[in-house]
């Protein structure tokens, strides 16, 4: 793509501004972190355990800073409405994510959209980044290339004020894959709090270019 | 959507510090990834790791896997291999896709909507481990043991069945590869030369190979691929009766076109021939076998005119066949076949093809039905079998069995109707392992009133199937190539100049470490039993315990072979030379006093009615059945399976080859999808055939769904062998259907 020079210097000037708050700010790249962690933590399979009040006041007071105070509301109804809203979300993500009728949606790993398979060579390419950045997959976890760890390891990055690391990986490895992932959840869902979830990372994971905020190049 | 956040935005909204502050309170504490402790060790290169042995088919070729950090990039034939060798065929190397499958199950599932109209939801192992115990042993406790029927299929399956036959107790276990496959072959050797026949005829050493329906090449296993050309090329002959021009029948010198169901017939017409013109082994026969006078007798009918005329086929090709079996007798290998539930009259035709292989003397003799000298039979570790009388046995009615030659287990169609009746007692619970009954078994429509006349079904699997439609609790089994299970015994060369065969033993390892949570079957097995009171009973703790045990009868164990390179060898014996006492029962007195004819007889099959085309299917070279059929690069192959039809009937009909067409059976049964016509002279003008296993209903199968036609929808006429209670599935009649409308099949 051709860009005018004011989109590049706009670019460039993003990008510095993005440079000098990680840099200056560190409060804010620890911000970064928890965020990545709450977003990881949103992509788990349901339970209980964590998914209680307040992780959704949490989660709705997010919303609200964001000024997503309508989709906030939606999740609130369709959670309040139900007799069982933990079910709900449960038989949603075996749905989307693991074993669905009338086939699964969209399985949450990078190779699946890369290599057409589980655990292909991107998957291999993801956990060599993790370890060329010092880190490695714990016994229990699931594949590298699982949405969850992708965004445990972008919130490590980001604790550790690797800005350009994390850039790299969410253009090389993270964005190919979820830009394609994305979408089929956000049309296909039944429940808002998955559509809401997968625009959240979306928004949060995309290229500057991607975003609608390039200027015209007339 | 209002919402329109960007990272941009994130970083210059001051407020958010506040917000996110509460964040970290609601995220769990453990992470999947983790600082290492340890320097980055960089890109791992390739390691070979070996044990593996394939279950793409059941022939377990044995394997290495190319592992490069923990993910199987390729499949080999283990180069130890003394069996398949370095060579696997396109099923084995497609093992890598099936492994890595997207479908593929890989955390316990509960059904929350219907049977059959499944509504899934992932659920912890205890829970769906309670749930499976509990249900399972309420049933026990309300209807007795006899109210679980279990149908299993693979090598995974043999442990859990035995718990439920042996420790639970019920004899309500139908395996497909019995009553659907090859039982019949086997319980008619059995009765014939006292043991199961397996595919043992030495074909790279024979003069004349003759073939009944085998495909073989369309049908393949390594090693007996192997030898099977290693014949041809040393210049044997080939007889292929069938009604298409198969991969065989491409390659014979004799091709029979034979009409489907005659089989026994032009069997018998060779056995009359060779006895009426001295043409059989006298010495073997005198020595060798049992009845003689009174087979000749029951066979004498048997001219070669009215077989010929039965058979619609040339007299002067039938005599053709028996001059040169007779000619290089007893270097001749009668194949007993494998696939044999056709047309329920084929316990008599194997029967027909043991009794042959006897008059031409080619039992243990070079070229002949010869079975190998494997390795001292391994010791059986599994439950402890146990004496649970007949009072619950189906196939026992007043002391009288119902098929008194039936092949282990009990003969499906006695536990459907058990089932669906509920008399004589009631089956609410049932068990499906690594088995598809709603493809394998024929009338599927009767399947699904079995299980819905269920209080509970579990289904384990390594991949959503038609039948786990049907399940309550759906259980993800680890894969051949994740597991430790099946050992493989048998003889080859290590060398082609060797003067005697090799034994080996090759136990499966894993190739890699099974993803997700899926359990192999001993686990889940014991976790069950110990939820149905039966902990003390448990022989094994784990998988690899069981296979170690067996081991240990050899003298060996996993880490002793592994460091072998996962095959082990030692000398073997010349399987040449027939054994003093053995005996082949020409007529055998027993199957005459059960009431049926003690020698081969032939009983004729319905006709096909006006209008109507026979309906045949086989294997696929690249498929195993429906068990492949979503695998990816299988599927790349051969995602359909074209319908042979006659040419000539083509031209009646006016289809073209390509034309997209559907069916309807003789019953009204239409089929779920549409396939493509192949138009060829190489299929009789009274029969069309398709490769099995396509179709699939279900949609979690997002490869296979739907590509081709399911043959198994259109059998729906159920035809049972008399003597041992298994399926014929070739006595089903169809029409085809273009947009819409049926065509009739000129005569």
């Amino acid at each position: 793509m051709h860009l005018s020079h004011s989109s590049i210097l706009l670019k460039y000037f993003y990008k510095l501004s993005y440079f000098f708050l990680y840099m200056t700010e560190s409060t804010t790249s620890q911000d970064i972190a928890s965020l990545y962690r709450f977003m990881a933590q949103c992509m788990q399979y349901p339970d209980p355990e964590w998914m209680n009040e307040d992780f959704f006041n949490v989660f709705y007071n997010l919303l609200g800073t964001f000024g997503a105070i309508t989709e906030g509301k939606e999740i609130r109804d369709a959670v309040e409405k139900s007799s069982d809203f933990i079910e709900d979300l449960q038989i949603e993500y075996t749905r989307l994510f693991i074993n669905g009728v009338p086939h699964v949606v969209a399985p949450p790993f990078a190779s699946v959209y890369m290599d057409k398979s589980i655990q292909g060579s991107f998957a291999l390419r993801t956990l060599n980044f993790y370890r060329e950045k010092g880190f490695t997959m714990e016994d229990n976890a699931d594949l590298p290339d699982h949405l969850v760890h992708e965004l445990e390891f972008l919130s490590l990055l980001a604790k550790e004020e690797d800005f350009a690391g994390e850039e790299e990986f969410l253009s090389k490895l993270f964005r190919p894959w979820y830009k394609q992932f994305c979408p089929r959840v956000a049309e296909e869902t039944r429940h808002p709090y998955y559509r809401m979830v997968v625009t959240l990372i979306d928004s949060f994971t995309k290229e500057e270019e991607e975003d609608g905020f390039q200027l015209n190049e007339a | 959507m209002a919402f329109n956040l960007t990272r941009r935005k994130f970083l210059q909204t001051a407020s958010l510090a506040a917000a996110t502050i509460p964040l970290s309170k609601v995220v769990s504490a453990e992470t999947g990834v983790a600082k290492a402790s340890l320097e980055p060790k960089g890109t791992m290169g390739d390691t070979t790791v070996v044990g593996g042995l394939c279950e793409m088919c059941f022939w377990r070729c044995q394997l290495v896997g190319k592992v490069r950090d923990g993910q199987l990039m390729k499949l080999e034939g283990n180069p130890k291999s003394i069996d398949n060798g370095t060579a696997i065929c396109a099923r084995g190397n497609a093992g890598v896709k099936l492994l890595y499958d997207v479908d593929r199950l890989k955390y316990p599932l509960k059904n929350v909507g219907k049977r059959g109209e499944p509504k899934w939801k992932r659920i912890s192992w205890k829970e769906a481990l309670d749930e499976c115990g509990s249900k399972l042993k309420a049933v026990v406790d309300q209807h007795g043991p006899q109210g679980i029927c279990v149908f299993p299929h693979g090598a995974s399956a043999k442990y859990p069945m035995h718990y439920f036959e042996r420790t639970v107790g019920t004899h309500n276990v139908s395996e497909a590869s019995f009553f659907q496959c090859r039982g019949i072959r086997d319980a008619a050797y059995v009765a014939t030369i006292g043991k199961a026949p397996g595919e043992m005829v030495d074909m790279s050493n024979t003069k004349v190979i003759f073939l009944v329906g085998s495909h073989l090449g369309e049908n393949i296993h390594v090693s007996h691929i192997k030898s099977y050309m290693k014949g041809l090329q040393g210049g044997a002959k080939l007889v292929v009766a069938d009604p298409r021009y198969s991969a065989s029948a491409a390659k014979s010198d004799i091709w029979v076109q034979i009409k489907p169901g005659t089989d026994t017939a032009y069997l018998l017409a060779i056995m009359n021939y060779l006895v009426q013109n001295n043409k059989y082994n006298k010495e073997f026969v005198t020595k060798h076998t049992s009845g003689f006078d009174k087979f000749s007798t029951a066979i004498s009918e048997w001219t070669l005119d009215k077989a010929a005329k039965e058979c619609d086929i040339p007299a002067a090709q039938i005599k053709e066949v028996a001059e040169l079996l007779a000619a290089n007798a007893p270097n001749v290998a009668i194949h007993p076949g494998r696939h044999v539930s056709w047309y329920g009259n084929d316990f008599q035709r194997e029967r027909s093809l043991a009794c042959l292989t006897a008059l031409l003397g080619a039992y243990y003799v070079k070229g002949g039905w010869v079975p190998p000298k494997n390795p001292a039979k391994l010791g059986k570790t599994s439950w402890a079998p146990q004496e649970h009388g007949d009072e619950f046995n189906l196939n026992v009615i007043n002391d009288k069995k119902v098929y008194p030659f039936k092949p282990p287990g009990t003969p499906t169609e006695l536990i459907r109707d058990c089932a669906i009746s509920g008399k004589p007692y009631a089956i609410k619970g049932c068990v499906v392992w690594g088995q598809n009954p709603m493809q394998t078994i024929p009338k599927q429509e009767k399947m699904k009133q079995v299980f819905n006349a269920m209080d509970f079904v579990m289904c384990v699997d390594v991949m959503p199937t038609d039948v786990t439609m049907w399940a309550d609790i759906l259980l993800p089994e680890s894969s051949y190539l994740e597991r430790h299970d099946e050992i493989k015994t048998g003889v080859g060369k290590v060398k082609a100049t060797d003067k005697e065969p090799t034994q080996f033993i090759a136990p499966r390892m894993p190739l890699v470490a099974a993803m997700f949570e899926r359990k192999d079957q001993v686990y889940i097995t014991n976790e069950i039993a110990k939820r149905m009171g039966h902990e003390k009973e448990i022989p094994v703790q784990t998988l690899e315990e069981l296979v170690d045990k067996t081991l240990a009868s050899a003298n060996i164990t996993l880490a002793s072979v592994k460091a072998e390179g996962g095959i082990h060898l030692q000398p073997g014996f010349s399987p040449y030379g027939v054994p003093e006492d053995f005996m082949v029962q020409l007529f055998n007195e027993d199957v005459a006093a059960a009431g049926f004819p003690g020698a081969p007889t032939y009983k004729a099959v319905e006709d096909v009615p006006a209008g109507y085309a026979r309906l045949l299917y086989g294997r696929a070279p690249v498929h195993t059945f429906n068990r492949s059929q979503n695998n990816v690069w299988l599927n790349h192959e051969m995602p359909g399976n074209p319908v042979w039809l006659n040419d000539e009937v083509a031209a009646k009909l006016g289809l073209k080859d390509g034309d997209t067409v559907g069916f309807i059976n003789s019953e009204g049964v239409k089929s779920r999808t549409t396939t493509t016509v192949k138009v060829t002279p190489g299929i009789r003008k009274d029969a069309v055939y398709m490769y099995h296993g396509y179709g699939s209903a279900n949609p979690l199968m997002t490869a296979g769904v739907g590509k081709g036609v399911d043959d198994q929808s259109l059998i729906t006429k159920i035809a049972i062998d008399p003597e041992t209670g298994c399926h014929g599935m070739r006595n089903n009649f169809v029409k085809l259907t273009k947009d819409g409308k049926a065509l009739d099949i000129p005569a």
